[in-house]
């Protein structure tokens, strides 16, 4: 199971650091493409809220459960 | 725990539980309410404080102000967690709740932007940032103060009254919007009586502050600070410290996440999904929530007690994971059901009324079309058309101006309202499987110097920003599938994929690190 927990540690991080330039590369894509007023609003609340916790916390749960510091979580 | 502390015997314990459930959970069901009835009035705020010229706009700035009250929730976790862990769980959640009814309160005396322009949905803004605040500190302390008042083996069903307040509040603010709109109609509400609800808050909120003034700060938290062993910097610690972001972590990740999104679905998203995709009548679609609501309300505790028996995560598990498979069936479902094209219309029952009249320098007809199909089914197209009399400034006039209002209602006959509420139903019973022990899983996970302010941010970037962004993510991702201005969405469901997506990776990271909590834990 403790395998298992680190080899996955490595797809949250993976994931983390994936999601940022997928995300940013889109914004740009679609405000290029219709430069309104809801575009900006929209894609700005995705950049600066959403998009740095989902990347910060998968990255730093990934590298947590990569170096096992959840193997042995039995309380949680 | 609470019994070492007080020298009582155990029916007096359990009176004296009720006594801080009942107490604590009035308090946190009126923050509920005051923070929903913006979101459930959110057409209507739109039309009052942002610009008219362009619907869509106005109701995304809405969105967003609405947003903005969930992004903010987890700064005011920080805020009042830390002062709940340094002064204490009573007071700290006493001054919320006076926070947040003052907010609702002013909101419903802002003057609307015809009056004060720009000031009107700035001071709005303002206001929606309080509540979120107030909402961020509220529910940590409530759980915390319960929990900590609860005996072991039954935290899991103490703390679930304090999670069925969300929906409780939900269904006060959806009973109240409908009571006010069927006194005073459709019209006079849209006028000013959409007011009456945000300040009917203060009233509901000094009886629960003179409730919450009687309650003694938690036992737990009394016999730390006596011991001298409060935290000095609670927020430092919670997240500085590796051990503890661990777990808050893993709370977000694991259980938070996927439980906010499954939340805002089974309650926010399919209310707005009636309304806007299904085009299902207002009172219709409210009640149709509402007695959903009411009927899966006691799921809460069902499910809060049963995770004391079998432990929380396999519970909050299989909420997600159902959730996860049944959504798109579900949804296809209703929307099948409400879907004009494939009902039978009764050609002789059509009627149209035509309507002009003269209003400024305008001339406005109005076309209301009725249509009966063999199912029962009737819908009601209402279509108002603005001519100016001037043909100078009619001539100057983009088409986009001349655009004409359209509304769409469609009412089911009971056959089908019924089983649209047992359809909803099964959403809510998703929902109480994902939130009745959440706050007790939460609880148990963080030690008590520090347990408020760990366990706040967690859920509220969970509830608030997952959870809370689900109408503008899912908005978004249908308008994405529209093929041109005007032209109807080619998915629908295409919103849908937002909270699956989140559940389901909620599901594995839960499933995977999250071991299942028996009913023996204890919080110290």
């Amino acid at each position: 199971m403790s395998a298992i927990k680190r080899i996955f540690g490595l797809v949250w991080a993976l994931m983390g650091v994936g999601i940022v330039p997928l995300v940013i590369k889109q914004a740009m894509k679609e405000i290029a493409a219709k430069p309104s007023e809801e575009n900006w609003i929209f894609w700005s609340i995705v950049i600066v809220v959403l998009m740095p916790i989902i990347a910060f916390s998968l990255i730093t749960f990934g590298v947590f459960a990569l170096k096992g510091e959840y193997d042995t979580l039995e309380d949680i | 725990m609470a019994q070492n502390v007080r020298n009582v015997s155990p029916v007096e314990e359990v009176t004296s539980t009720r006594r801080v459930i009942a107490a604590s959970s009035v308090g946190t069901l009126i923050e509920w309410y005051d923070f929903y009835i913006f979101g459930t009035l959110a057409k209507i705020i739109s039309e009052q404080f942002f610009p008219k010229d362009n619907p869509t706009a106005a109701l995304l700035a809405t969105l967003a102000t609405f947003a903005a009250g969930f992004v903010i929730r987890p700064f005011g976790a920080l805020f009042f967690g830390r002062l709940g862990d340094l002064i204490g769980r009573k007071y700290t959640f006493l001054v919320t709740l006076v926070i947040m009814g003052g907010s609702t309160f002013a909101i419903g005396l802002v003057p609307g932007y015809k009056t004060i322009g720009f000031f009107a949905p700035a001071i709005v803004f303002l206001l929606r940032l309080l509540q979120g605040l107030a909402l961020g500190g509220e529910y940590g302390g409530a759980a915390t103060y319960v929990a900590e008042h609860s005996p072991a083996g039954q935290r899991g069903f103490w703390t679930s009254f304090i999670q069925t307040t969300a929906t409780m509040g939900l269904f006060l603010a959806l009973g109240v919007i409908l009571i006010v709109r069927q006194t005073l109609g459709v019209e006079t509400f849209g006028e000013w009586g959409w007011r009456i609800p945000f300040i009917l808050s203060a009233f509901l909120v000094a009886v629960s502050v003179f409730i919450r003034m009687r309650m003694s700060e938690s036992p737990l938290f009394v016999k730390m600070k006596k011991e001298g062993k409060t935290s000095a910097n609670p927020l430092a610690e919670s997240f500085k410290q590796k051990d503890n972001l661990k777990m808050v972590l893993i709370a977000l990740l694991g259980a938070t996440a996927g439980q906010g999104v499954v939340w805002y679905t089974g309650q926010f998203y399919a209310l707005s999904f009636l309304q806007n995709a299904c085009n299902v009548e207002f009172v219709q679609s409210n009640f149709i929530i509402s007695i959903a609501l009411l009927i899966g309300t006691p799921f809460f505790i069902i499910f809060g007690s049963l995770s004391d028996k079998i432990g929380r995560k396999y519970i909050m598990m299989a909420g997600m994971l159902i959730a996860v498979i049944a959504y798109r069936p579900i949804y296809t479902i209703m929307y099948n059901d409400a879907n004009l094209k494939n009902k039978v219309e009764v050609v002789e029952k059509k009627d149209v009324q035509i309507k002009n009249a003269v209003k400024g320098a305008d001339s406005l007809i109005t076309t209301i079309t009725t249509k009966t199909f063999t199912d029962g089914t009737t819908f009601k197209e209402t279509v108002k058309a603005k001519f100016p009399v001037d043909p100078v400034l009619k001539a100057a006039l983009t088409k986009d101006k001349l655009k004409p209002e359209i509304k769409k209602e469609v009412t089911l006959p009971k056959d089908l309202y019924y089983k649209m509420i047992g359809l909803v139903l099964i959403q809510v019973i998703f929902v109480t499987m994902v939130y009745g022990p959440i706050a007790a899983f939460l609880v148990e996970i963080f030690p008590t110097r520090i347990r408020y302010t760990s366990m706040s941010l967690p859920y509220h970037i969970g509830n608030g920003v997952f959870g809370g962004l689900v109408p503008l993510i899912s908005t978004r991702l249908v308008e994405a599938t529209r093929p041109g201005p005007g032209l109807p969405p080619a998915d629908p469901l295409a919103g849908l994929w937002y909270p699956i997506l989140i559940a389901a990776v909620s599901f594995v990271i839960g499933s995977l690190y999250i071991s299942n909590k028996t009913n023996n834990m204890d919080v110290d």
